[in-house]
């Protein structure tokens, strides 16, 4: 009964994070499929490990480091990551809907296009430092202390890996801007 | 939006950070302070700012999937830790108890108890070897090897006597003549 009980708490869990550790995974890897099994996974690495989890720290950023180290993981398995998906033409999973603006004009919708890819792209050279914290702050809107929880980093190289991938991000669109 | 090439200047170097941090709500006070007033006297500063808030939200909009996507999502990982619970067979919860530092403690309590009951053992095994060696004469046991010439000797032994005795009857017998 006490181990039904837990499964029925870690549930609600599941319904209250499954968006956001969705949304992580296919940040890090621009692909429907692979997200959703690495917040799969992410989720039965939490269930399993619920007993080593320290109640110092909430949950989510507990949980936050589970999901981008099982990303970082893949994506070094996997070495190269098509960020050039990004442009949202190709290998979309089900599902998952346009991200165009329909009150733009053409020239604006086209440059809007360029920008994102180049974006993604840029993301996707990005150290994986300086991109786990971009994409926590400015995707999931973490604050620099949980980022430097979730990474186990100080507040300080938080800052820096933000400003750096802020900074080479703005290049990448050295030539549109 | 982004659309002049001569636009993409730099901001002033000892700012940049600060004003990405500004972005993002994330510049405390005093900074917070001095980039706002810096912003007031610093063009290209308030044109990074604006490149910022241009562009790093075109980087973030999220994907909106069916609820159907997400009832799917749920209910199969209900499967998944339903395995889970299923997998975890009895002795893994029996010693759910255990911490990192029991398996040198454990290991320490066996290694201790092995030696003790070697310690003892061969304690015993001493004892009875002592005792054993004790009992036997020692003439005895250097003849040990020798058994098949003793129980020779035991047979002579018996035909000397069956001598003696036939000599005896025959002495009686002939007493009794007389």
């Amino acid at each position: 009964m006490c181990q039904r009980g837990e499964r029925q708490a870690f549930e609600v869990l599941v319904r209250r994070y499954m968006k956001r550790a969705y949304q992580i995974a296919f940040d890090f890897t621009r692909d429907g499929e692979e997200a959703k099994d690495l917040s799969q996974e992410a989720f039965l690495r939490a269930y399993s490990q619920i007993r080593h989890f320290d109640q110092r720290s909430t949950f989510y950023t507990w949980f936050y480091r589970i999901v981008v180290n099982l990303c970082i993981d893949h994506l070094r398995r996997r070495a190269r990551i098509p960020w050039e998906r990004l442009d949202g033409k190709n290998q979309q999973s089900a599902g998952e809907e346009a991200m165009g603006d329909t009150s733009s004009t053409p020239d604006q919708e086209a440059i809007a296009g360029e920008v994102k890819r180049r974006l993604g792209t840029a993301l996707g050279t990005l150290p994986g430092k300086q991109r786990t914290a971009f994409l926590l702050r400015n995707h999931h809107g973490l604050s620099i202390t949980e980022i430097a929880k979730v990474m186990q980093t100080t507040e300080g190289t938080v800052r820096v890996h933000l400003h750096r991938a802020v900074a080479a991000l703005r290049q990448s669109l050295a030539e549109l801007v | 939006m982004l659309q002049h090439k001569d636009s993409h200047r730099s901001a002033c170097k000892s700012f940049e950070e600060d004003l990405v941090l500004y972005y993002y709500g994330d510049c405390r006070e005093p900074e917070s302070h001095r980039v706002e007033e810096h912003l007031k006297e610093c063009a290209s500063c308030r044109h990074f700012l604006e490149e910022l808030q241009t562009f790093l939200p075109l980087t973030a909009k999220p994907k909106e999937l069916p609820q159907a996507f997400w009832n799917s999502y749920y209910e199969e990982l209900r499967e998944k830790l339903a395995a889970i619970d299923a997998r975890e067979s009895w002795w893994k919860r029996s010693f759910a108890f255990f911490h990192p530092w029991a398996v040198p403690a454990l290991g320490t309590a066996l290694v201790l108890i092995l030696a003790l009951s070697l310690t003892l053992a061969k304690g015993m095994w001493h004892f009875k070897g002592h005792r054993a060696q004790e009992e036997v004469p020692s003439e005895l046991r250097a003849a040990a090897g020798n058994i098949d010439f003793f129980e020779s000797m035991d047979l002579l032994d018996s035909i000397d006597f069956l001598e003696a005795l036939e000599d005896k009857s025959s002495a009686n017998s002939e007493f009794q003549k007389l």
